[in-house]
């Protein structure tokens, strides 16, 4: 049962209490049902859930330092998220909104640069990006589409209201658990559906084979294949799921070859087969090695000729990571007012950019109230809480910013919204973002919720899985 | 089907056949022992050559007792087809097309590879390790039921058959070789009768033959049995039979088809009872250059055809 006097969610935003010590209505049927469960019954329902996940083979993979790795189980909270439909049609429409701006923004970058012209914008911080990929210049794609897949992060402040924390437009994971969340709850906890009417999520394979058919007009049945860098990548899992979920070969870099006629092919046991779409989780640096990283083993050779000449389709198209940068992410308000001539429906959270001086100096004098992000990073690796560092600490930090400075953004501490979840036999206040997925094509559309993470420590904000993070299931409501 | 993912399935049941069938090998042998006191080398090599790893078990233990030709046959990783090898190589091959096997199947290969590290690590004791290695025998065969049981009858599963029939033909022909070779002088007249029954008994063939021949257990009987026999599942013909019923389902498959083809005339013709040991020999080499030949033809049609 959840002790509501003693319940504390530190000053953030709970999603199932309020200040008043209430269960919030969307929450009330299931907060009461908790609170009649004694904490053995818990601790059962905990177990199951810990069980079911192990007999479906739901993993996810971890390095350490020395490159060995384990797979482990993926952690799942068996007490959901909940978010009412009418507020996540509000942030379903945001989330187009930005994408559509954010996938013109790239087209444009590659183009008639006329954003960067505009003056709105340093132009140096996409031309001398890393991610700006000369190769992709002069491309048009279908729909002005270039990241076709992406992964918003939310979160849900102190005002209650959702922020987009940051775009991951490369090769966002995480929605093979979206998807497993449900299917383990369902499992566990079937009386609580009947209390909710909760949309389905598991339409989202069928959304992204017909997004990936549509970037394609020669065939009704385009021959698609996933594209991993195989076993030992962290994502593995999801590669895996989503091949079979959507019935197609998942293929690594030495299962294709680009033929004298510039086509892709796979190797099949009946021989050579053409390939239409390729849904690479590879990152762009891998995909060629006569283009870019010269030594990768794990793509294939003369791909990139073969997308340039229009005999391939690759989802995400190369060269999109240039939108996905902390530093670019602080211009999609202006974008999507310049391409859309809208008003951003998604807020952004404010950023200093290390680059500009005034901003540097006052995120190395206000270092502790802060977040500092390298731009370039995911999964949450080199990002540092000001708040919990040491004077020594932010004096070595404050050096690496000055010694490059376009690779860092601070942000305000924001804070993460809090719901109940299963710690250690009690039910107690953990942060949590959510990670949505839209997908764009001839159609857009969005995931219903998507992957919630939760920070499992008490009062940490960090909910990479890779750092101790687990998960809910999201629950997106009708009534 | 991806060529690569046939490869993989093809593997994984090689691999997995291949570990049963040396845990096979080895018990018949301890148990063989126990009815010969004396000088057990000359009983330890010929299983190691079975192996065709004589070489590297030189370099590493030099004699051929019982301890180190056990160990380097069960959990010996230098061994490539120890049975750790083939099971660590069976996981490997696994790994990619996890998905597309039946969840239990996976999971029982993960169990088969698990139980036997931490099993073998646990224990010194001589009878306790043979039991471990018999384990491998009971689990292997749960592995391929569940397969049989639940698997869809498409190209993945053909793979799979053609990978267990082929190895498991392969290890026939090395045993019985190996048997035949055998310089039996010193070991006493009783020894062939023995040896054969522990060979038989190795294959879970003892009960299935004593129905099919009454009387002495002679070599000649055992060798017709055992490569001729369509209806016993272990015996090389019957296995063919299994690898030609799968190459049948496959595209591209005619010059596979031929090639088996030939191979059966040959040993329904040969007339194994007239052979000499010698002549027995160069028989079982015949077969074995042609399984390889089968196996390559397979590799090139289906694996590497680009």
């Amino acid at each position: 049962m959840i002790n509501l006097k003693e319940y504390s969610s530190n000053g953030a935003f709970d999603e199932f209490i309020s200040d008043q010590s209430k269960f919030r209505t969307q929450a009330s049927k299931i907060g009461n049902l908790l609170n009649s469960l004694t904490s053995s019954e818990l601790k059962d329902i905990h177990q199951a859930t810990q069980s079911a996940i192990k007999s479906m083979g739901i993993s996810f993979r971890v390095y350490d330092k020395n490159n060995s790795f384990e797979d482990r189980s993926w952690p799942l909270d068996f007490i959901p998220r909940i978010i009412r439909n009418s507020e996540w049609d509000t942030v379903s429409k945001g989330l187009q909104q930005r994408c559509k701006a954010i996938n013109l923004f790239i087209e444009d970058c590659y183009n008639d640069q006329e954003f960067l012209k505009s003056g709105l914008m340093d132009p140096n911080l996409i031309l001398k990006s890393p991610s700006f990929k000369k190769e992709c210049i002069g491309m048009k794609l279908p729909y002005s589409v270039w990241s076709h897949i992406s992964g918003t992060d939310l979160i849900r402040d102190k005002d209650g209201n959702f922020y987009v924390l940051e775009d991951n437009l490369r090769v966002p994971s995480g929605v093979s658990y979206m998807i497993e969340n449900r299917l383990v709850m369902k499992k566990v906890f079937p009386e609580l559906f009947n209390h909710y009417g909760v949309l389905p999520v598991d339409e989202y394979t069928s959304k992204l084979y017909s997004t990936l058919a549509s970037l394609q007009s020669s065939k009704s049945k385009p021959e698609i294949v996933i594209l991993t860098p195989g076993v030992f990548n962290s994502a593995y899992f999801e590669h895996s799921h989503l091949a079979q979920q959507l019935g197609i070969d998942l293929v690594q870099g030495s299962d294709l070859l680009v033929s004298e006629d510039g086509y892709v092919y796979k190797k099949t046991i009946n021989g050579l087969k053409k390939i239409d779409v390729i849904y690479r989780r590879i990152n762009d640096d891998y995909l060629d090695p006569l283009v870019w990283n010269k030594n990768s083993t794990l793509g294939v050779q003369g791909i990139i000729n073969a997308w340039k000449n229009k005999k391939v389709v690759i989802v995400n198209a190369p060269g999109c990571g240039i939108a996905d940068d902390k530093a670019v992410y602080s211009y999609v308000p202006q974008m999507i007012k310049f391409y859309l001539n809208e008003s951003p429906i998604l807020k952004n959270i404010d950023t200093f950019l290390c680059s500009d001086k005034n901003s540097r100096d006052y995120v190395i004098n206000h270092m502790q109230d802060l977040v500092v992000k390298p731009v370039n990073e995911s999964g949450g690796y080199g990002i540092v809480i000001g708040r919990d560092t040491t004077n020594k600490e932010r004096l070595e930090v404050g050096k690496k910013i000055n010694q490059n400075p376009r690779n860092y953004v601070a942000q305000p501490l924001v804070s993460l919204s809090t719901a109940p979840t299963y710690c250690s036999g009690e039910l107690d206040a953990r942060h949590m973002d959510l990670r949505p997925f839209v997908l764009s094509g001839a159609k857009n559309y969005v995931s219903v919720g998507g992957l919630t993470r939760v920070a499992l420590k008490k009062g940490a904000t960090v909910v990479n899985s890779s750092q101790g993070g687990g998960s809910k299931d999201t629950w997106v409501i009708d009534r | 089907m991806l060529s690569r993912d046939a490869e993989h399935f093809y593997w994984l049941s090689r691999y997995v056949e291949r570990a049963e069938n040396t845990a096979r090998i080895l018990n018949v042998n301890v148990e063989l022992m126990l009815d010969f006191p004396g000088d057990k080398s000359s009983m330890w090599k010929p299983l190691i050559e079975i192996t065709g790893m004589e070489k590297v078990f030189i370099e590493k233990y030099q004699e051929f007792d019982e301890i180190n030709s056990v160990k380097f046959l069960s959990d010996d990783k230098e061994n490539p087809n120890s049975i750790l090898s083939s099971l660590i190589m069976a996981q490997y091959n696994a790994r990619p097309i996890r998905n597309n096997l039946p969840r239990s199947s996976a999971e029982q290969l993960n169990l088969i590879l698990k139980d036997f590290i931490n099993d073998m690590a646990s224990t010194k004791s001589r009878s306790r390790r043979t039991n471990y290695i018999y384990e491998v025998i009971s689990k292997s065969q749960l592995f391929f039921g569940i397969i049989s049981d639940n698997f869809l009858r498409g190209t993945e599963y053909q793979f799979i058959k053609l990978g267990r029939f082929i190895e498991r033909a392969d290890m026939i022909s090395r045993i019985i070789d190996q048997q035949c070779l055998r310089d039996t002088s010193t070991l006493g007249e009783n020894f062939p009768t023995l040896q054969w029954a522990s060979i038989l008994r190795s294959m879970s063939a003892y009960e299935s033959y004593r129905m099919f021949s009454q009387g002495d257990i002679s070599q000649k009987e055992v060798l017709n049995f055992l490569i001729k026999n369509k209806d016993y599942g272990r015996s090389i013909s019957s296995c063919l039979y299994n690898v030609e019923n799968s190459i049948n389902n496959l595209p591209r498959n005619t010059p596979i088809k031929s090639e088996i083809k030939n191979l059966h005339n040959r040993i329904q013709k040969a007339r194994l009872e007239k052979y000499s040991d010698m002549k027995i020999h160069d028989f079982i080499d015949l077969l074995q250059r042609k399984l390889l030949l089968i196996d390559e033809l397979i590799d090139k049609s289906y694996f590497h055809n680009n």
